[in-house]
C-alpha cells in the first residue's frame, strides 16, 4: 500500500508468518526498519565491546607477575584474567591483555560509536524530522547496513582466530612486522575498510537528505538542530573515511609489492602512517561527537520547552567544529613531529575548544527561564553536560604542548577520551534512545527505574574514569598489562566503577526490554515536542505521514506555538504570542 | 627559566597539596617544574569552569522546574554581546594557554650547547644507554619481578640522549622529569634533561664497597659509587610495542657529578687490563698504530714489546716499561730510526695510571718477546 494520502498502519505491523516477516526486514527499505537493525546491531556490539573492557578492568586488578617458590622457580603467574594459579607464562597473560585491550577499542570505535547515533537513532528520526517519506537512497540505506555486518563479521573472524594485539590504532610497524604471519591482523583491518564504506554511504545518504528532502517551509534555518549535527557530521564521514580506506591500502601495498612506504625496514616511514591514520581518525572524533551533541539540544530544547539560546551560533559552531576537526590531526602526535608541526597544531588545536565552549554555554543559558522537567533523557541531558565537560576541559592540558608530554599515552588520555566518547557519545545516544523510544516502538518505559539506572550509571562512570586522570598523571602509561605497586589502589577503584556501570547498563537494559513486553502504548507526542517526528503516530505508519506536513513554526518556538496533538488547555500560550508567530 | 623561589607568588601554586595529589611530588627537573605550574595553572582553570557552569546549570534546573499548565514566560533566545564576550574571553585564555605551553615545550626540546651526548638504544624490550665513552651500565635493578637496566646520570648536568629504535616504535617517558620523547625506527630522536642533585629528603646511599675487597677487585664501578648519595627515576616505555611492552622499564639514578665520572671511568675501566688496554688502543691509538703488524703512521704493536730498537741517532733502546712510558707522555725524547717527520701528540694527562698500565699489559699481550713471568695473572 502507498499510504500517501490516506492512514497506513504502523511501520512495526506484522505482515504474516515469521519468516514472512525475516524477509520483510531483511529485504526493507524504509528507514524506521534500517534504523532499528541498527540499533540492535549496535547494542549487540557495544555487549561485547563492553564485556571486553570489564575483562581489562578485571586484569588489572593485579599486575601481571611470576609466583615463585621457596627456591625461587617460577610456579605460576598471577595478575591474569584467568585463574591464578595454574602455571601460563608471563607472555601469555601480557598477550592476552594486549588482545583484550586491541578488542574493546577496535569493537567501540569502529563498530560502536562512529556508527551509533546517525547509523541507528538517525536513520529513524532524522527524515521525521524533515518531514520526509524516506532517506534520498532507501536502497543503499540497506546496502550500508548489510555492510556494517560484513565488516563486523570480518572482525568477529578475526577475534575467533585468536585476537590482535596491534591496539585499534594499528601503528606501524609493529601492525605491519607481523602481517604476513597473522592473517587476522589482515582481516581486522579489512573489517575497518569495509566499515568505512559503510560509514560513506550513511553519510552521502543523509547530506543528500538534508539538502533535497526538507518538508515545504523549512529553510535551513529551520531545521531542528539535531539534524544539523547529523549533517556536520555526515560530511566529515563522507570526506575523511575514504583517507583510512587509501592508508590501509598502501599498508596492503607495501606488503605486497615490498615498495617501503610505512615500514622502516623497508626505507618507509612510520611517522607518515601516523599522519594519515589520523588525518581520518581525529576528524572520526568529531563524527562520533557532533550526533551525540546533536541529541543533547533536542533533549534540552524538548524537555526545557525552551528555544535553544543562539540556534544560528550552535548550528554554526557544529559546522565549525567539523571544519576544525580536518586541521587538527597533530595533536595526537606531539611527541614524533619536529617542533615547528607540533606549535601549529597545538595552536590549531585550541580553535576547537571554542565552538566546543559556546555550545556548553549555548546549552546552559537555555535552561534559563525554561519550563524544564526532569525524567530519563532530561536527565542524560545533565549528565552529558557534567561529563562532557569535564573531557572537553582535560583537552586543555593535552592541547598544551609542555603538559602534553608528559601526559601523552598515559591513563590521563584514557580518561580523558572517555570523558569524551563515553561521557558525551554513550551518555547522548542513551539519553536519545530514552527520548525516542516512545516514537520507535509506540511503548512507554518506567520513568523512576529508568532515572535510577541513570544515577547508577553517572556514578559507576566517574569511579571508572576520574580515577584514572590520578593514574595518568602521577606516571601510569596507557596499554599495560602490569604496573608498579603503587598504583594498584587506584586500578582497584576504577574496577569497582566499572563493575557499577555494568550493573547500571543491565538496568537499562531491563526496563526497555520490559517496556517492550509490557510497556504501555506512548502518546504521540509524550514530552511535548515541536519538531515533526511528533506529528507522527507512535510507531510512525510505513510512510511517516499521512500527507506530506506544512511546517509553520520553528523547531523550538515554544512561546508561541502548542505542540503536536497537546491541549492549548494544558499549553496556555498567551494569545497575542500565537498571533504574532502566525502558528496553527 | 627560574627556580622555584625566584618565581611570583603564583608558582606556589605548583608546590603543595595539589601538586603531591595530581603528580606524586614536584618534578625532579626545572623545566619540568614549569610543566607542573602549568598543570597545576590549568586545573584551577578548569574547576572555576566547571563549577561555575555547573553551579548555574543546578540553579536552573531547580529554579525552572516545570510547573503543570504554565508555560515558560517569554525570554530571550538570543543575545549578541553576552555571547561575544563568552566566546572572546575564553580565546583569549586560549592564547594565553597556547604561548605558555609552546615556551615550556621549547624549553624541554632544545638541548643546551653544553649538554653531555649519549646514545640510547631502544628495541623488544628494553633500553640500552651508550656513555660517551662507549660503555654501558653493569648495573641492574628490580621493578616487581624483573631486572632492568640502572642509569647513571649526573646531576644538575644537562644530558642530552640521540635515541633510535632498533625495531619498533617506541616512547622514552621518565614521568619525574615530565618528559617524553618516541623513538622511531630510522630517525635520530633527541631528549634531554638536568636533573636535580640528590638531596637529604629524597636520596638513597649506595652500599659500601672497598677497592680492595673480592667485590672491589671486580667491580671497580661499585667502588666508585661506594657510599654516594642517589635519588631513583623510573623510565617506562610509553608507546605500546608488543608482548612486553609494560616490563620495558629502566631506572635512572641521579649522582653528584664527581661521583658519576669516577662511575664513568670505572665503566670505561674493565678489571682485566688487557681488555681495557685493547679498548684504549681502539679508541685512542689505533689511527696511527696498528695491532697486526701493517705499517702506518707510527710504528706497530705488534712483537714491539721486548725488542730492542734503533733511534734516528743510530742508538739502540730496549722497549720497556719506563721506554713507553717516556714515548706516550713525551713523544719526541727518543725517535724510532723511519718515523723522524711524524710528530706524535703528548698523551699527558689524558690517561691515568691504570689505563697507562693497561695499554703495557696489551702491548706485551701482542708481543712474542715479552717476558712471559709477567703476564698478569688475575
Amino acid at each position: 500500500m502507498s499510504g500517501y494520502g490516506h492512514h497506513g498502519g504502523s511501520y512495526l505491523e506484522s505482515k504474516g508468518s515469521f519468516w514472512t516477516n525475516v524477509v520483510d526486514w531483511a529485504t526493507t527499505v524504509d528507514h524506521k526498519k534500517i534504523g532499528v537493525m541498527y540499533l540492535f546491531a549496535i547494542m549487540t556490539m557495544f555487549f561485547f565491546g563492553g564485556m571486553a573492557a570489564i575483562a581489562v578492568r578485571l586484569e588489572l586488578l593485579e599486575p601481571v607477575r611470576p609466583i615463585q617458590d621457596a627456591a625461587g622457580a617460577i610456579v605460576g603467574v598471577k595478575g591474569q584474567l584467568f585463574g591464578s594459579s595454574d602455571a601460563v607464562s608471563l607472555e601469555a597473560g601480557n598477550n592476552m591483555y594486549n588482545v583484550l585491550f586491541t578488542l574493546h577499542g577496535a569493537i567501540m570505535v569502529f563498530m560502536v560509536i562512529v556508527p551509533s547515533v546517525p547509523a541507528s537513532i538517525g536513520n529513524f528520526v532524522l527524515p521525521l524530522m524533515l518531514g520526509a517519506k524516506d532517506v534520498a537512497f532507501p536502497k543503499l540505506n540497506l546496502l550500508s547496513w548489510y555492510i556494517y555486518v560484513v565488516g563486523s563479521i570480518f572482525a568477529v573472524c578475526s577475534i575467533i582466530l585468536g585476537g590482535v594485539d596491534t591496539g585499534w590504532t594499528f601503528y606501524t610497524p609493529y601492525s605491519s612486522s607481523s602481517w604476513l604471519g597473522q592473517p587476522k591482523v589482515v582481516l581486522m583491518v579489512l573489517a575497518a575498510f569495509i566499515l568505512g564504506f559503510s560509514s560513506i554511504l550513511t553519510g552521502l545518504n543523509f547530506v543528500v537528505t538534508v539538502h533535497k528532502l526538507r518538508a515545504p517551509g523549512m529553510g535551513w534555518f529551520d531545521m531542528p538542530l539535531f539534524v544539523w549535527g547529523i549533517y556536520s557530521s555526515a560530511i566529515i564521514q563522507v570526506l575523511a573515511t575514504p583517507v583510512i580506506g587509501i592508508t590501509l591500502l598502501l599498508l596492503a601495498f607495501e606488503r605486497f609489492t615490498r615498495i617501503g612506504i610505512f615500514d622502516p625496514a623497508l626505507g618507509g616511514d612510520p611517522v607518515l602512517f601516523q599522519h594519515f591514520f589520523w588525518f581520518y581518525s581525529h576528524p572520526v572524533v568529531y563524527v562520533m561527537i557532533l550526533p551525540g551533541m546533536a541529541i543533547i539540544s533536542e533533549l534540552i530544547g524538548v524537555h526545557a520547552h525552551k528555544k535553544i539560546f543562539g540556534y544560528k551560533a550552535v548550528a554554526f559552531a557544529s559546522l565549525g567544529i567539523a571544519g576544525v576537526s580536518f586541521i587538527v590531526w597533530g595533536h595526537h602526535m606531539f611527541t614524533s613531529m619536529s617542533e615547528t608541526a607540533s606549535m601549529i597544531f597545538s595552536g590549531l588545536t585550541f580553535l576547537v575548544a571554542i565552538p566546543t565552549a559556546v555550545k556548553v554555554f549555548n546549552w546552559i543559558a537555555t535552561l534559563y527561564k525554561g519550563s524544564i522537567s526532569i525524567n530519563a533523557p532530561m536527565l542524560y541531558a545533565l549528565i552529558f553536560l557534567f561529563t562532557f565537560s569535564i573531557g572537553g576541559l582535560t583537552g586543555l592540558p593535552l592541547g598544551t604542548l609542555s603538559t602534553d608530554l608528559h601526559l601523552h599515552d598515559t591513563y590521563f588520555v584514557v580518561a580523558h577520551f572517555h570523558y569524551v566518547m563515553m561521557g558525551g557519545t554513550i551518555m547522548a545516544i542513551i539519553g536519545g534512545i530514552h527520548h525516542w523510544w516512545p516514537k520507535m516502538f509506540g511503548k512507554t518505559y518506567n520513568e523512576k527505574q529508568a532515572m535510577i539506572a541513570a544515577v547508577i550509571v553517572f556514578i559507576g562512570f566517574n569511579v571508572t574514569f576520574f580515577t584514572q586522570f590520578f593514574m595518568g598523571t602521577r606516571g601510569m602509561p596507557r596499554r599495560y598489562a602490569s604496573y608498579v605497586d603503587e598504583m594498584q589502589i587506584w586500578h582497584h577503584i576504577s574496577t569497582g566503577g566499572s563493575l557499577i556501570l555494568l550493573v547500571g547498563f543491565l538496568w537499562h537494559l531491563f526496563v526497555l526490554v520490559q517496556s517492550l513486553v509490557a510497556g504501555r502504548k506512548a502518546e504521540k507526542n509524550p514530552w511535548g515536542g515541536l519538531t515533526l517526528e511528533w506529528l507522527a503516530d507512535s510507531p510512525p505508519e510505513e510512510h511517516n505521514f499521512p500527507h506530506e506536513p506544512l511546517v509553520t513554526h520553528g523547531p523550538y518556538d515554544y512561546e508561541s506555538a502548542v505542540p503536536y496533538h497537546w491541549d492549548p488547555k494544558d499549553y496556555p500560550v498567551p494569545a497575542e504570542n500565537l498571533k504574532a508567530a502566525g502558528a496553527h | 627559566m627560574h627556580t622555584p623561589s625566584d618565581m611570583t607568588p603564583l608558582f606556589s601554586l605548583a608546590d603543595g597539596f595539589w601538586t603531591r595529589t595530581w603528580l606524586r611530588h614536584p618534578a625532579s627537573t626545572e623545566v619540568g617544574r614549569e610543566t607542573d605550574f602549568m598543570f597545576i595553572w590549568l586545573w584551577w582553570f578548569c574547576v572555576i569552569w566547571f563549577v561555575g557552569l555547573m553551579i548555574l546549570m543546578v540553579i536552573f534546573v531547580i529554579k525552572y522546574r516545570r510547573k503543570p499548565g504554565t508555560i515558560a514566560p517569554p525570554s530571550s533566545s538570543h543575545n549578541t554581546p553576552l555571547e561575544i564576550v563568552w566566546t572572546v574571553i575564553p580565546s583569549l585564555f586560549l592564547v594565553w594557554i597556547f604561548f605558555k605551553g609552546f615556551y615550556g615545550y621549547i624549553d624541554k626540546i632544545v638541548a643546551p650547547g653544553h649538554a653531555i651526548d649519549m646514545n640510547l638504544t631502544a628495541f623488544k624490550w628494553g633500553w640500552q644507554i651508550n656513555y660517551p665513552n662507549g660503555s654501558e651500565t653493569p648495573t641492574t635493578g628490580r621493578v616487581g619481578f624483573r631486572e632492568i637496566p640502572v642509569f647513571y646520570m649526573p646531576a644538575k648536568t644537562p644530558v642530552r640522549l640521540k635515541m633510535q629504535s632498533k625495531d619498533v616504535l617506541h616512547a622514552f617517558w621518565v614521568p619525574d622529569f615530565r618528559i617524553k620523547q618516541d623513538v622511531v625506527p630510522n630517525r635520530l630522536m633527541t631528549v634531554w634533561f638536568e636533573a636535580d642533585g640528590p638531596n637529604e629528603k629524597t636520596t638513597t646511599r649506595h652500599e659500601v664497597v672497598s677497592k680492595d675487597s673480592p667485590e672491589g677487585k671486580k667491580r671497580p664501578d661499585l667502588v666508585a659509587l661506594s657510599g654516594a648519595a642517589y635519588t631513583e627515576h623510573l623510565v617506562f616505555c610509553a608507546e605500546y610495542c608488543g608482548t612486553e611492552h609494560s616490563e620495558m622499564a629502566a631506572f635512572i639514578r641521579v649522582v653528584e657529578p664527581s661521583v658519576y665520572e669516577a662511575w664513568h671511568t670505572a665503566i670505561g675501566t674493565p678489571s682485566d687490563p688487557i681488555e681495557l688496554g685493547k679498548r684504549l688502543f681502539k679508541t685512542k691509538c689505533a689511527s696511527c698504530h696498528t695491532d697486526d703488524g701493517s705499517s702506518s703512521t707510527g710504528p706497530t704493536w705488534k712483537d714491539l714489546y721486548g725488542k730492542t730498537e734503533t733511534l734516528k741517532d743510530g742508538s739502540q733502546v730496549l722497549v720497556d716499561d719506563a721506554y713507553i712510558l717516556e714515548s706516550i707522555f713525551e713523544p719526541g725524547a727518543k725517535i724510532v730510526k723511519g718515523y723522524e717527520k711524524q710528530n706524535m701528540t703528548s698523551f699527558r694527562g689524558l690517561l691515568n695510571p691504570s689505563q697507562v698500565q693497561g695499554i703495557l699489559e696489551y702491548m706485551k699481550s701482542i708481543s712474542v718477546h715479552a717476558p712471559k713471568s709477567e703476564t698478569p695473572t688475575q
